[in-house]
């Protein structure tokens, strides 16, 4: 190559790289200018029986035609076009973790949907500082609204007095058992974390898989972490102690309760390579029936129910049983769902908001009529055993009766920095012998550097 | 430039499209993340100007950081080391034993054309315990090696070297055709000149192909540099980053800080140090290629 050619291929490389390079950075540039939150107090709306042309958009996280949510969905937003013809509902359907980029992304250019979906407390807050959504106060006293709603649940969705969003769920943590496994085990459902360990050496002792859990994403391990430390806590409200300032991580119930875990994992309860295995892929282990029990938020009850493994009423479920003697049992992990909000700057903030009451209105009837309506967050009429949902349906919603409060997940109390230091602090309890007292202060340490 | 006779308002016509959309791409986007990377800020609020904190904080305080940027070099230096010469040793014994290469050439290509998400899950069961009906370690039982058999992904020693493993397989073929199309490009009456001198087999390998198949080993250097410097996809479908940080990279902690833990700020400060790293090594690689070129024109 003559010196020329050198220098043009040079040229050619220097293109190449700074092209690679734009995909280095793609994770800090989707912002532009910050700050400048406060837009006109969205002045919009029109009037909302004009008859003018209306286009909402309704994004959602019902993408999967065959899911009985998105058929529902589909057919309220085409009963509401019927009775309002001059609103277009668009559908934006998107994955969990497409939807909360995409919102992320939309809300750094404050070009958030008519209709979005957030998760509760701690999760909502930046979007609610950052002042992104209207106050659904009023409207949510139309037509009845707030009545349908089971008492208490909208308080996470409830800043300052100010409510900013529905929710389509409400769910508790709950362990499934497979009836026929722990029978071949010798084993009995435990109602300690004693026998629940002891159950474990021994189903394992014979062969069978004691528990699985998805712990690649590792909420699924800190959800049942957390169910252990609401025991060892002796009740719920350790994390907003923690945020009071009264209790640090370090705190004897959190490091037990770390000891406890480990005891589990020790026991041998989780699959082999737990830490490779994502949540469908771990949920699938029990839905195949390899394993003797799961614990989970009663969302998967569906899916549960659907699979192979439930023939003949073989799943059950049963209550987080106590930690060394320590909780009530009828304390459960709380899992407050994903729920609709309103964009502020909303171009049509009045008929958006006459949608979402006629939506949510609707919602636990149809969610009821496609044997959906295990976990929503509305009260449902209706005989759930009359129409057809199954015995593990109908004993998870007994175990909903039995709610006598419990805490949120760890990232719905705690900010996403000191979270995903307790998440990947868990997830190494899978892999790694440590010191429990190490592990707490380390979380703590982060606690403080991101408070 | 008159050799064109256009004037040069024409030639400033065309090449402005492309100059926009170039500046607006890569340029802009990377000077808005430099100012990000001064700000606390987690994307959506307001956000404070912190001066150079950011970068403080992951140079010493930042537990995941080094380690992070540790197996970053590794990935790299296993790719430069291990992956490139056997890529060249292939393509030099391919061109020189095998009469029509191009089946050989494609099907080590294959890979690279395979979607990562696949070869990711392809290589988890590959890699699962034998329970779950991991080959490896089926196969390693089944001689007596039990002793050997790891829970490949998940033991955080050995984690980033199963991953490290899976992309210098992946990427094996794309090095292999670059480096086969220069050794192609070489004219064999050089070849056949040194044989009447004397020089044949790995004496011709040694004083014709290395030096004439340089330039053509630079782009791979560089490329696999680049490549591993930015790996994030293979290690997200595979691990996550997990068990517990045990493989993350850089890319994969600038996308964990800048999304999951909505810490914007601190993720372009991350993605700054990327940028600047890349930089800095094709400006070396560059230097030493020039210098092995020098010594051999």
């Amino acid at each position: 190559m003559t010196k020329r050619k050198m220098k043009i291929f040079g040229m050619a490389m220097t293109g190449v790289l700074a092209l690679s390079l734009s995909a280095c950075g793609g994770g800090g540039t989707t912002n532009n200018a910050a700050g400048g939150s406060g837009s006109d107090p969205a002045a919009s709306g029109g009037d909302s029986a004009s008859g003018e042309k209306v286009t909402i958009t309704f994004q959602n996280i019902y993408p999967d035609a065959s899911d009985p949510k998105n058929k529902m969905m589909k057919k309220i937003v085409d009963q509401y076009q019927k009775d309002n013809p001059n609103v277009t509902i668009e559908l934006d359907s998107l994955n969990t973790d497409q939807q909360k980029l995409k919102l992320k992304t939309q809300a750094a250019s404050k070009e958030v949907p008519d209709i979005t979906v957030v998760n509760p407390a701690a999760q909502m807050q930046p979007f609610v500082d950052a002042d992104l959504f209207a106050p659904l106060n009023d409207m949510v006293e139309e037509n009845g609204l707030k009545d349908t709603f089971q008492s208490g649940i909208l308080d996470y969705y409830t800043f300052d007095n100010n409510l900013y969003a529905l929710p389509d769920g409400n769910n508790i943590g709950v362990v499934y058992y497979n009836k026929k496994l722990m029978q071949e085990g010798g084993v009995e459902v435990p109602t300690t974390f004693e026998e629940m360990v002891a159950a474990v050496k021994t189903l394992k002792e014979k062969g069978i898989q004691p528990m699985v859990i998805g712990e690649k994403d590792s909420w699924t391990g800190s959800f049942l972490f957390m169910n252990i430390l609401l025991r060892t806590n002796g009740g719920p409200g350790f994390l907003q102690e923690v945020l009071d300032g009264k209790k640090t991580f370090e705190d004897p119930a959190y490091v037990e309760a770390i000891t406890a875990f480990q005891q589990l994992v020790d026991a041998g309860a989780f699959q082999d390579g737990a830490t490779s295995f994502d949540y469908n892929a771990g949920e699938n282990l029990f839905k195949t029936g390899t394993a003797a029990m799961y614990f989970m938020g009663s969302w998967a009850t569906g899916g549960i129910e659907t699979a192979e493994v439930s023939k003949d009423g073989n799943v059950g479920v049963f209550q987080f049983p106590t930690v060394g003697g320590k909780g009530n049992p009828d304390e459960f992990m709380l899992a407050p769902g994903s729920a609709f909000a309103i964009s502020k700057d909303s171009k049509h903030l009045e008929e958006t908001k006459d949608f979402l009451n006629y939506f949510m209105l609707n919602f636990p009837k149809e969610a009821f009529d496609v044997k959906g309506a295990v976990g929503i967050a509305q009260n449902v009429d209706g005989d759930f055993k009359a129409a057809g949902y199954s015995e593990m349906a109908m004993n998870v919603l007994d175990l909903f009766k039995k709610v006598k409060g419990g805490d949120l997940a760890f990232d719905n109390t705690m900010n996403p920095a000191t979270t995903q230091v307790h998440l990947s602090g868990t997830q190494s309890l899978f892999v790694e012998k440590k010191d429990p007292a190490a592990v707490a202060k380390e979380l703590q340490a982060a606690y403080e550097e991101n408070k | 430039m008159n050799v064109l006779k256009v004037s040069r308002w024409t030639i400033a016509a065309f090449i402005l499209p492309c100059l926009i959309v170039y500046v607006g791409l890569v340029f802009v986007p990377i000077l808005v993340s430099l100012y990000s990377g001064l700000l606390d800020w987690n994307g959506i609020g307001q956000s404070t100007f912190i001066g150079l904190e950011n970068y403080v904080k992951m140079f010493t305080r930042d537990a995941v950081f080094w380690p992070a940027v540790r197996r970053t070099f590794t990935l790299a230096g296993f790719s430069m080391l291990v992956q490139v010469p056997v890529a060249l040793t292939v393509a030099i014994l391919i061109t020189r034993f095998v009469r029509r290469p191009n089946f050989l050439v494609s099907s080590y290509f294959l890979p690279v054309i395979l979607s990562v998400a696949i070869i990711g899950q392809l290589w988890k069961t590959i890699y699962n315990p034998a329970s779950m009906g991991g080959m490896i370690n089926q196969i390693l039982t089944s001689v007596g090696l039990e002793s050997w058999t790891h829970s490949w992904l998940t033991e955080p020693k050995i984690a980033i070297y199963a991953i490290i493993l899976v992309s210098l397989w992946q990427y094996l073929g794309y090095h292999i055709l670059i480096q086969f199309t220069g050794i192609q490009n070489i004219p064999s009456e050089i070849y056949e000149a040194a044989k009447i001198d004397g020089a044949d087999g790995f004496k011709a390998d040694r004083y014709i192909t290395l030096p004439m198949v340089l330039p053509i080993l630079k782009i791979s250097i560089v490329l696999s540099f680049i490549g591993s410097l930015q790996s994030f996809d293979l290690i997200m479908v595979m691990t996550g980053g997990g068990p517990a940080h045990a493989t993350e990279v850089l890319a994969s902690h600038m996308y964990n800080m800048s999304f999951l833990t909505m810490q914007y700020g601190y993720g372009s400060a991350i993605a700054n140090v990327l940028i600047v790293m890349c930089l800095v090594a094709t400006v070396l690689i560059n230097l030493l290629f020039t210098r092995m070129e020098k010594r051999y024109s």
